[in-house]
């Protein structure tokens, strides 16, 4: 819409106008005012926007911001166990965790795969609900470990030069790990999950195969892959998932699939 | 608000001198209203939540970005929105699309569309519409429309906080508009312009 008042207004000159963003809206009011039509037509979109109504969001308690900071807390804590680029605080706070290394995650996964689809009957070891479990717990250190990479690399200032030598170890013992997750959750028919698992082998790749040291335009395009692709994101979403299920394995008997 | 953004200012400073109890103080703080907004757009208790850590995390590490000329508040907001848009890509690229565009909801989906007497039918039509027509949009669209048409944010706010053009976030509230009205028009009898 100019700002012409002879013209009629279209229909999303119309709704900018409802929401407070035409272009020029005295022009527009001048034309609403000699136009029954199209306040007509203003009228009846007011009318059905206002049938819109955002769904009450469920109540939060007044301690709901300290059970995010007790979640949280640990989050930052873990993120700060790589670099040293993180505050003395957070550093302090992460707990001692054993994480398993690419080689421990692969050959547990073996296991596992060679006890749920290549049963020998009267085989005796573990039984499946604790490989399933000890394979759950795997996969999500395997995550939280990736995180941490990722965290890092988005967490860094691309004013300087960056060395990124302990990202890239990091990335090349996750990379097989990753490859035989992301296999596992093709054959065992998780989908979802080896999508995520793609994507984030592709980001290790990367950082595996690149240089130790990166430059403040490869440090911001690195970071701007990643963002855009939401990969930290989608890591995160996957390892609440399987904690969840961690928690299920660990209540009761419920057979729990990756 | 402005004895709340003195007191943010306090906290930050804090937090940017890498003390815990700063970021705690903004976090407590802020949780409920991001939880508020993050619930609007991903529509999921159990995704919110997800989106106020992944916010948090995300302005954590960025805070030395945080450009005190604007309210602490708005920029978490922001990051927030960026956070449920992220969300949103990834799960429209793994569902499948429920009502594909340019197709019309079966009438078996809908109470009857003839005037009701009884309000609260109305309403509930209305409710399941408005449902069909946020199902049809696209990640974007429904970002931007859910900012602009909830929490009253400007087409140049959107555009910050999804990372869009001004533009690209305009025609995405435009869009979703049109598919709102193409949805509800036909229960509230809307005059077509």
């Amino acid at each position: 819409m100019t700002g012409d008042a002879t013209l009629h207004p279209s229909p999303d000159d119309l709704v900018l106008y409802h929401y407070g963003e035409a272009d020029h809206p005295a022009g527009l009011e001048t034309h609403l005012a000699g136009c029954a039509a199209c306040q007509a037509a203003l009228d009846s979109l007011r009318a059905t926007l206002s049938a819109v109504r955002a769904e009450e969001p469920p109540e939060r308690g007044a301690d709901y911001g300290a059970r995010v900071w007790e979640r949280l807390q640990t989050r930052l804590a873990l993120s700060g166990t790589g670099g040293g680029r993180w505050p003395g605080w957070a550093r302090g706070l992460a707990p001692r965790r054993l994480f398993f290394t690419g080689a421990l995650a692969a050959s547990l996964l073996l296991a596992f795969l060679l006890g749920r689809h290549s049963p020998r009957p009267g085989a005796e070891g573990t039984s499946g609900p604790v490989r399933e479990r000890i394979l759950l717990v795997a996969v999500g250190d395997h995550l939280e470990r990736s995180q941490v990479v990722l965290l890092e690399l988005l967490n860094a200032d691309p004013k300087d030069p960056l060395d990124v030598s302990a990202e890239r170890r990091s990335a090349e013992d996750l990379l097989s790990a990753n490859r035989l997750y992301r296999l596992a959750a093709v054959r065992t028919g998780e989908p979802g999950v080896a999508r995520v698992l793609e994507e984030l082998e592709r980001v290790l790749v990367e950082v595996a195969n690149g240089p130790s040291e990166l430059g403040p335009e490869e440090t911001l395009a690195l970071r701007r892959r990643i963002e855009s692709q939401g990969v930290l994101f989608k890591v995160r979403v996957i390892g609440s998932q399987i904690r969840e299920r961690q928690r299920e394995a660990a209540q009761g008997p419920r057979k729990v699939e990756l | 608000m402005q004895r709340m953004e003195e007191s943010d200012a306090d906290a930050l400073a804090l937090a940017r001198a890498g003390d815990s109890e700063g970021f705690r103080v903004l976090v407590e703080r802020h949780s409920r209203a991001l939880f508020r907004l993050a619930y609007r757009m991903t529509g999921n208790e159990h995704d919110a939540e997800d989106v106020v850590q992944e916010a948090f995390l995300r302005a954590y590490r960025r805070l030395h970005q945080y450009d005190q000329r604007a309210r602490f508040s708005s920029w978490l907001y922001r990051i927030a929105a960026n956070c449920a848009f992220d969300l949103l890509r990834a799960r429209r690229r793994r569902d499948e699309d429920p009502w594909p565009e340019g197709t019309e909801a079966a009438p078996a989906d809908f109470p009857a569309t003839d005037p009701a007497p009884d309000r609260l039918v109305m309403s509930a039509e209305v409710k399941q519409r408005v449902t069909v027509a946020m199902s049809r949009m696209s990640a974007q669209e429904k970002a931007a429309f859910v900012l602009r048409h909830f929490e009253g944010m400007s087409i140049a706010e959107i555009g910050q906080a999804l990372d869009l053009e001004a533009s690209a976030a305009k025609q995405s509230v435009l869009r979703a508009v049109r598919k709102v009205r193409q949805v509800l028009a036909p229960a509230l009898g809307e005059v077509a312009p």
